[in-house]
């Protein structure tokens, strides 16, 4: 086969009309474009929601009144909340006490009063943040670290004292220019004394991570009454003892509440996978519709390549007779269009591949998140662009090959 | 010329009752009516006759570009009815150089990459082609035109360009359509003054010419008439040269 005789041929004769090569290409490199950018995307977001929520992720799971589905689906939330037991600090204890393979246990408690409300303090108001009650060990499961001051003890615990440590936001919006350590501020009609201060962690989704006030749970369930069910959340020390805590964890609590062997749970675990898993169902459908979508733009570019090189035959009739006479064969000449249309289509790939870096770019500039192509999609959407070419190249390459020599030399272009 | 005693061996080109017959809706044009012509190593041939006789479709026919409707066609002995198609790609390519009227040079190549086609198709490495490809050019005195597109040349030059493209393979056959139907007649006798030294060289010639001072360089001249040979006669000048 004459290769690089077909691909010289095939970049002379884009280069001849690089205006119609590339509105041609337009499908092509639209589809790849939206292909690769989804694709890298989904990897980016995938990435930073892994290492985000991962951290507390990957080690950790959460024992709840609810679980996730009847969070998310209405009608079971219904049931269950007339079935599901609310969880006591007495449950937290137990479990404290009782199961032996996490290494750390915390206790939490969002709900009730002020759950996201405003804040007051120095002068300045603020509104949106999270406040919740804690456990001290609450520390060791988190994604933040302290940067000022202290987190939360047993002192504290136990005495109910009115401290809280706060998210980074509330000092930037409340105290701009002055050490929060020691001061004051009211949240939920109370006054609290700041004692700590955590490090930074951005924003998911626009919706930042450093909004909120810890205090003492022990003080949270004083001022609130005691009725708010309280989350447990657990710490192993590798990845694999999950499945088997989350286990213990799960006997242990179908124990407590005296379940029998064929009712189901009245509690939620929730482990990181869970969320995970969630998140991958939720990014894996966008992904399909966007390939679903890049599907159809590839037939119809491949369609437009098709009719584009069925033009170029004709056009070029006279030189496939030429090249004929000299002595190509038909497979020659197929291979010829053949390798055109390839070449053709993978350039509107490598167009496409170059268009969804500069988009990934710019929006790794622009957010947080740490997009990048990777090359296994580079790799793939030249793979698939230039499959397109070779396939709606068949026809009319195949058309070209059938030429009779003196057929195609007579020809009027 | 023809000597029926002869082996088809001895012949470069002999046909038996060539016909090519056109149909044109209901209507049948019949081209050639059973031409028989024998071509012998190292004859130099004219083919005359008026337009529409028939000369340009017994050229194709030869040239292994256009299939007969009836009768024998033997290539160096070979019968090329029953050739497949690659093979009958791959006489056109080794065995036969053809000269068309209008040139038919790829527009957008050079005068080289023009004249290494022929090589291409026959798998020659590119080092050889190149080498190949000026020596084509050099017997054509192109040379220095080499990196010149067609379009960039004159008429009188590009048609020097197909004779090397012509040559550039070696072919035991040189055919020419009205090789010189485009130029003028300074042009036409430089062409001509090329295949003379081309036959000199050894090859066989067949060209197709409408004008009688052209017919004179070849040393037998086949008039057709209506599809048939009409007249085939030795000229002045194969007296003088054999
Ligand atoms: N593709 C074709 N379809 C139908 N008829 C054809 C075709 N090609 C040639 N003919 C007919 O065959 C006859 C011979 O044509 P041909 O081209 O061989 O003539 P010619 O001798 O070369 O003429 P000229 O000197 O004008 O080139 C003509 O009557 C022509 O109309
Ligand atoms: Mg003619």
């Amino acid at each position: 086969m004459h290769i690089r005789e077909a691909i010289r041929i095939a970049f002379e004769s884009l280069w001849a009309h690089k205006l119609r090569s590339f509105l041609t290409l337009l499908g092509i490199i639209i589809s790849i474009c939206t292909l690769v950018a989804v694709v890298s995307l989904v990897n980016g977001v995938n990435f930073y929601v892994a290492t985000k929520i991962g951290r507390l992720g990957l080690n950790t799971f959460s024992l709840s009144r609810f679980s996730l589905h009847e969070y998310t689906d209405r009608q079971a939330y219904m049931a269950a909340v007339k079935r599901n037991p609310i969880l006591h600090m007495a449950d937290y204890e137990y479990l404290k006490t009782h199961a032996k393979l996490p290494v750390e246990t915390a206790a939490t408690i969002f709900s009730g009063f002020n759950a996201t409300g405003t804040v007051k303090a120095n002068g300045q108001s603020m509104d949106q943040v999270s406040l919740r009650g804690v456990t001290p060990s609450d520390i060791s499961m988190s994604t933040f670290e302290v940067a000022q001051g202290r987190f939360l003890d047993h002192f504290d615990e136990e005495h109910r004292t009115m401290v809280a440590f706060i998210g980074p936001d509330l000092v930037t919006h409340l105290f701009p220019d002055v050490n929060p350590l020691g001061r004051h501020l009211i949240a939920g009609g109370h006054r609290f004394r700041i004692i700590g201060v955590a490090t930074r962690q951005g924003n998911v989704f626009g919706n930042s991570l450093d909004q909120f006030i810890l205090i003492p749970i022990s003080t949270f369930r004083k001022l609130n009454g005691n009725q708010d069910s309280i989350g447990i959340s657990f710490k192993v020390a590798n990845s694999s003892l999950i499945t088997p805590a989350i286990d213990e964890v799960r006997l242990l609590m179908r124990a407590r509440h005296h379940l029998n062997y064929y009712a189901k749970d009245d509690f939620g675990i929730i482990g990181s996978s869970a969320v995970m898993d969630l998140w991958h169902r939720l990014t894996g459908s966008i992904a399909a519709v966007m390939v679903g979508v890049s599907a159809v733009f590839l037939v119809v570019g491949g369609i437009v390549i098709m009719n584009i090189m069925l033009a170029a035959v004709t056009e070029r009739t006279r030189e496939v007779g030429i090249r004929k006479a000299l002595g190509a064969r038909r497979r020659d000449m197929l291979w010829q269009f053949l390798i055109e249309s390839a070449v053709l289509s993978s350039m509107g790939g490598l167009i496409g591949i170059g268009v969804a870096w500069l988009f990934t770019t710019v929006a790794g500039h622009l957010t947080p998140i740490p997009f990048q192509l990777p090359l296994s999609a580079v790799i793939v959407a030249l793979v698939i662009s230039t499959a397109v070419g070779l396939f709606f190249g068949i026809y009319p390459a195949a058309k070209a090959a059938k030429l009779e020599p003196i057929v195609a030399l007579r020809a009027e272009t | 010329m023809a000597t029926p005693a002869a082996t088809p061996h001895e012949f470069v080109i002999r046909t038996e009752d060539l016909w090519k017959v056109y149909a044109m809706g209901a209507e049948q044009v019949s081209a050639l009516r059973g031409v028989n012509l024998n071509i012998r190593r190292n004859e130099y041939v004219a083919i005359m006759g008026p337009s529409g006789s028939g000369k340009s479709t017994l050229m194709n026919l030869i040239g292994c570009l256009d299939t007969p409707t009836r009768g024998q066609y033997w290539l160096n002995g070979q019968s090329v009815g029953e050739l497949s198609d690659d093979e009958l790609a791959y006489i056109r390519n080794k065995e036969i150089g053809f000269v068309f009227q209008t040139f038919n040079l790829l527009p957008r190549a050079t005068a080289q990459h023009n004249v290494e086609l022929p090589l291409i198709y026959a798998g020659v490495p590119s080092a050889e082609r190149t080498e190949r490809a000026l020596e084509a050019l050099r017997k054509v005195d192109l040379v220095d035109r080499r990196q010149h597109k067609p379009n960039e040349l004159s008429g009188g030059q590009r048609q020097r360009v197909a004779i090397a493209r012509a040559l550039v393979n070696h072919p035991s056959l040189i055919l020419a359509d009205e090789p010189t139907g485009n130029l003028d007649s300074t042009t036409s006798k430089e062409i001509m003054g090329v295949f003379d030294r081309l036959w000199e060289q050894g090859n066989v010639i067949v060209l197709v010419t409408h004008e009688h001072d052209i017919a004179e360089y070849a040393h037998r001249v086949i008039h057709i008439r209506d599809g048939q040979i009409a007249e085939d006669r030795v000229t002045a000048r194969a007296a003088v040269r054999t």
